[in-house]
């Protein structure tokens, strides 16, 4: 049987009712990524005979009970998986063997499923493109010319090029969404402190959130059922009652009202992304969703804001990387010369101007004019979303505004900074979002758009997007 | 702005190429930055932890240590078990 | 006008926890290198800290007894700067607003009691330690044990309201007996669970002088020499007509001068900023009203107690409440013999000399406040002398026999029996015909002569006062 086409949900029925061995379906994903990856490189660090080996002990286990029995899974490099190398797409990195598990690979192992590699990424996840990663980029599974995205872009292009059937993420300013919607699969980011972020290596710790991306809406809540709750581990996980996030799945959406922001229209769309975002909201009112516009006033102020607290975290975060203890070590005359020749060396260039200007927003003289002045706009921003919800359920917006560009066409900062104008907002203020994929464009690139929920209410959320998928899938094919 | 003072701070040493180029970058990220002096942002807190952030407290446990051969995976110890660097005054 | 000098203290208390600040390590003391860490205190990328509920209870009990206001919400923030031991490249430190602000001590010194004020309390975690084989100039490398890394610390930091060396080394005392009632510290220097820098300028009249940093104090000696050794090198500095460099120095132990501290060029940026990975600590009316009612009575106010309810002498009040443990040892047997100045002066004199002596701790000796009873019970009924009561004191604390049963073997048992005592006065006078014959001539001082020779002869076991008495009458007899 065939296993990679199917769904998460029914790979692991499949494989608990030992219809098809957990080992077969490991052999069937090493043929795809071994058939593909040169093409696609999803993944930087891949040990077949560990992935057989580890199927292989799935199929011993007599509890079989797992939400991800079986389930080929891939996971961003920059999550720690004890005993394999983890380099978070860096230099600095290269060769470190992680002594540790992540709390959601023990959680993913927990829950049956068989973590196949780990793929590629923005280095440190700073970028929107996976150029940014120090081994190789990441071609878009719909078209090897184009970028997959970034900074998740290899879990994005595995989901999409059907070399695993599901994997997780990790989003900081869209990181998750902006790869999802360039492959045209489904991306998750949850409320930030709905999953552990413990073994997750930082980027900018308030904002960082692990997510599944996943070929369904569906497959996204039953990976989630999988990775969520409060962990003791992490100060930043919030405690919550156990919830299914499947439960409201299929249940009809009518008199739900879903937001659209007054704000979006100020930026250029893609014309095919306008459109199907008109699309989306018919799909929204046909299936009884009453649709109306809120505000979000200082939208247009997200993303310097996000350009300060973001790199000002990431500078501090980035400063255990010294070559003392683990990772690369470039010797030079006196310590300082190592600290400096090994960071220099280590680190590309993105990473180095996003920890320059962290430094600078936080340096004496220039912490009240930029890192304290954007945590206040950040406060407003999130009391927009707060006043909006007050009023909706959700909201919709395009997850980019364009589809995906070519390897290599942009290479100005600021510009690439701008994939991000729509998913930054609601990772400043915490929420979760998820984007579907929604239409294609001329060229057949993938279209996404953004659902956004209210703090904690992925289920619901979950709920709408199912619904969207639905209303729109035959006529997108998926 | 004076990249080189940063440059010390963050423990990083550019080429003068790698600076030209960055040097450049900066300065018109930062000059985008100045966008924010329009906002009023009077009497707001600044927001750091978003919704639901509560610290919580471990009781005062041990819990196992590294095994040092992990550690070695990463890192030659010395002198029975030191990590090892250069002396921190150059000559 | 003359010279006066202002001194600030910083110091770390390293709290007693079992584990470290952020993580589940042991704190233990002298483990191999770089065996008490884990993801969290060596800086591995991706993990996160977790607080330990001791730090909070043992911060805010020690906020508390400094006489400070506990801040029911306090934030940690990252201190950033690169060192080999700090693994993570920042320190998390409490920095706007502590978990403890605004507090003060009362120290007595020759010139009287002075009260301290104390600016802010905060909890952070310490570093690892660099360990330099032979001269640190010389050696190519350094060898770092994170250890260290990671354990709970207390940072007291004072007002400039001290003027003295001695004022400065008392503070540090009455601090190390505060956190040792408390149980928060081991106080221990030599440790390193007390570490003091000190902040010192001189100047006339209301300016301040320049301020100069004397860091990697160790001992309390080192304190009270540094701050003697610096006041004085500023002052001589000053009348000569030269100038203070503000600079941080560090004492030279073996002259017992301050140098300055070579240091490298360094920008000192620290760029504070909210820590993310912990959101604000809130501590509850109810919780602080419960950490309140833990707090033991403490040195000064003991010490005061001791005076007013048992009459006993400010010095031995001050030294006996110097230590929990001798002043709970003292007040129980006080207590059970109803005689607080007799215990107090075996308690000082006797007592604390064989502890001295023998390297023990209050806690290890076998001789309580039941043994104190029974030994001044002994006296009370004239069973023994004072003279022998102390060598029954002596040999119940080194061979833990009760004072009765030491009497009881050696036969100390004072002779009260008239017939007994009678016998050995008349030998006593027939031995001894000069001094007899001195007395009966009206020569009374011979009587301390011959009562010295009733002692010898019934081996001091003679009541003294029986024995003059008889004596007297015998020799009257004579006349
Ligand atoms: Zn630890």
């Amino acid at each position: 049987m065939d296993i990679l086409n199917k769904t998460a949900e029914e790979v692991a029925s499949i494989a608990r009712s030992g219809e098809v061995s957990v080992k077969e379906i490991a052999e069937q994903m090493i043929n795809a990524i071994k058939q593909k990856d040169s093409k696609i490189k999803a993944f930087i660090h891949i040990d077949f005979d560990a992935v057989i080996k580890r199927a292989e002990e799935l199929d011993t286990k007599k509890d079989k009970s797992g939400v991800l029995f079986g389930v080929p899974i891939a996971i961003k490099d920059n999550m720690n998986m004890k005993n394999t190398e983890t380099t978070a797409g860096s230099k600095i990195l290269s060769g470190y063997t992680s002594p540790y598990d992540a709390t959601v690979v023990e959680k993913l192992k927990n829950a049956g499923a068989l973590i196949v590699g780990k793929t590629n990424m923005d280095e440190f996840a700073m970028g929107s493109s996976t150029e940014n990663s120090a081994f190789f980029n990441t071609h878009n599974p719909v078209n090897p010319e184009y970028v997959p995205g970034g900074s998740s872009g290899g879990s994005a292009a595995a989901v999409k090029a059907n070399e695993v059937i599901a994997s997780l993420g990790s989003d900081t300013g869209g990181s998750i969404r902006e790869p999802a919607a360039f492959c045209g699969v489904t991306g998750l980011k949850p409320t930030y402190g709905r999953v552990s972020r413990y073994g997750l290596i930082a980027f900018a710790s308030s904002l960082d959130q692990i997510g599944p991306f996943g070929k369904t809406v569906k497959d996204t809540a039953i990976m989630l059922n999988a990775i969520a709750g409060f962990d003791p581990r992490d100060e930043t996980s919030v405690q919550t009652e156990k919830e299914d996030f499947t439960a409201l799945i299929g249940k009809n959406i009518k008199g739900k009202k879903i937001g659209v922001i007054k704000e979006v229209q100020d930026f250029k769309l893609q014309e095919e992304v306008k459109n199907s975002f008109n699309d989306t909201v018919k799909a929204l009112q046909n299936a009884g969703a009453v649709v109306e516009e809120v505000s979000i006033p200082h939208l247009k102020y997200a993303l310097p804001v996000y350009y300060i607290i973001a790199p000002a975290e990431a500078s501090a975060n980035l400063a255990r990387f010294d070559g003392v203890r683990y990772g690369l070590r470039v010797e030079g005359k006196d310590l300082k010369e190592t600290y400096e020749k090994t960071r220099t060396e280590g680190f590309g260039t993105e990473v180095k101007r996003r920890i320059l200007i962290g430094t600078f927003t936080l340096s004496a003289g220039y912490y009240d004019a930029y890192y304290l002045k954007a945590s206040k706009v950040r406060r407003l921003i999130s009391n927009d979303f707060e006043k909006a919800f007050s009023k909706v359920d959700a909201l919709v917006l395009p997850t980019t505004s364009t589809t995906a560009f070519k390897l290599g066409s942009i290479t100005n900062p600021l510009q690439m900074y701008m994939n991000d104008i729509f998913t930054i907002p609601i990772s400043l203020a915490g929420l979760p979002a998820i984007s579907i994929p929604t239409g294609t464009d001329k060229k057949g690139l993938p279209i996404g758009m953004q659902l956004v929920g209210k703090w904690f209410a992925e289920k619901e959320l979950l709920q709408i997007a199912y619904t969207v998928e639905q209303e729109l899938g035959g006529k997108n094919g998926i | 702005m004076d990249l080189k003072k940063y440059e010390k701070l963050a423990a990083l040493n550019l080429s003068e190429e790698e600076e030209k180029r960055i040097s450049k970058d900066l300065t018109d990220i930062i000059n985008y930055f100045e966008v924010l002096k329009e906002v009023n942002t009077d009497n707001i807190e600044p927001l750091v932890y978003t919704k639901g952030a509560k610290l919580f407290m471990r009781k005062d446990e041990k819990q196992k240590s590294l095994d040092k051969e992990l550690l070695k995976k990463n890192r030659e110890l010395f002198n029975s078990n030191f990590y090892r660097v250069k002396k921190i005054i150059g000559d | 006008m003359e010279y006066k000098p202002t001194i600030g203290l910083e110091i770390h208390v390293q709290l007693a926890t079992k584990t470290k600040i952020f993580c589940g390590c042991s704190t233990e003391f002298g483990a191999e290198p770089n065996t008490n860490v884990c993801p969290v205190c060596l800086g591995l990328p991706g993990a996160l800290p977790v607080l330990n509920e001791k730090v909070v209870e043992y911060g805010t009990k020690l906020g508390l007894a400094l006489n400070m206001r506990i801040n029911k919400t306090s934030t940690f923030y990252r201190k950033n700067y690169f060192y080999p031991d700090l693994p993570k490249g920042y320190q998390i430190t409490q920095y706007s607003i502590p978990i403890a602000s605004e507090g003060f001590l009362e120290v007595k010194t020759s010139k009287g009691k002075k009260k301290i004020r104390i600016l802010r309390g905060h909890i952070e975690e310490d570093s690892g330690k660099s360990i330099h084989t032979g001269d640190i100039t010389e050696s190519e490398y350094s060898y770092i044990d994170f250890n260290r890394s990671g354990v709970p610390l207390m940072e007291i930091v004072t007002y400039p309201d001290i003027e003295t060396a001695e004022e400065a080394y008392e503070f540090l005392v009455l601090l190390r007996k505060t956190v040792r009632y408390l149980g928060v510290s081991s106080g221990d220097m030599e440790k390193g669970a007390l570490r003091c820098d000190v902040n010192i300028s001189v100047s006339k009249g209301e300016t301040l002088g320049t301020k100069v940093e004397i860091k990697n104090l160790n001992s309390f000696r080192s304190v009270r020499r540094a701050l003697e050794f610096e006041i004085n090198r500023q002052i001589e500095t000053l009348k000569k007509g030269g100038k203070i460099v503000q600079e941080t120095r560090h004492l030279d132990e073996r002259t017992g001068e301050t140098k300055p501290m070579r240091t490298k060029e360094e920008l000192n940026d620290y760029r504070y900023f909210p820590e993310p990975d912990l959101p604000p600590l809130t501590l509850t009316d109810e919780y602080i009203e419960k950490i309140k009612e833990t707090i033991p009575e403490l040195p000064n106010e003991k010490e005061e107690r001791f005076i007013k309810e048992y009459g006993i002498s400010e010095d031995y009040a001050h030294e006996i409440a110097a230590s929990i443990e001798v002043a709970e040892y003292f007040e129980e047997a006080a207590k059970l013999t109803g005689k607080p100045k007799e215990v107090s002066n075996y308690l000082m004199v006797n007592i604390m000399k064989f502890i001295n002596e023998n390297g023990k701790s209050i806690k290890e000796i076998t001789f309580g406040a039941k043994e104190f009873k029974e030994l001044l019970d002994l006296i009370d009924s004239k069973t023994i002398s004072k003279n022998i009561a102390k060598s029954v004191l002596e040999e119940s604390l080194s061979s833990g026999k009760t004072p009765s049963q030491i009497v009881e073997e050696k036969g100390l048992k004072q002779i009260t029996d008239t017939g007994e005592i009678e016998k050995v006065i008349d030998e006593v006078i027939k031995e001894n015909p000069k001094p007899v014959s001195q007395y009966l001539e009206g020569k009374k001082q011979v009587m301390g002569f011959l009562i010295g020779q009733i002692m010898k002869k019934t081996r001091g076991k003679a009541n003294p006062k029986i024995a003059s008495k008889i004596l007297i009458e015998k020799l009257n007899a004579l006349k």
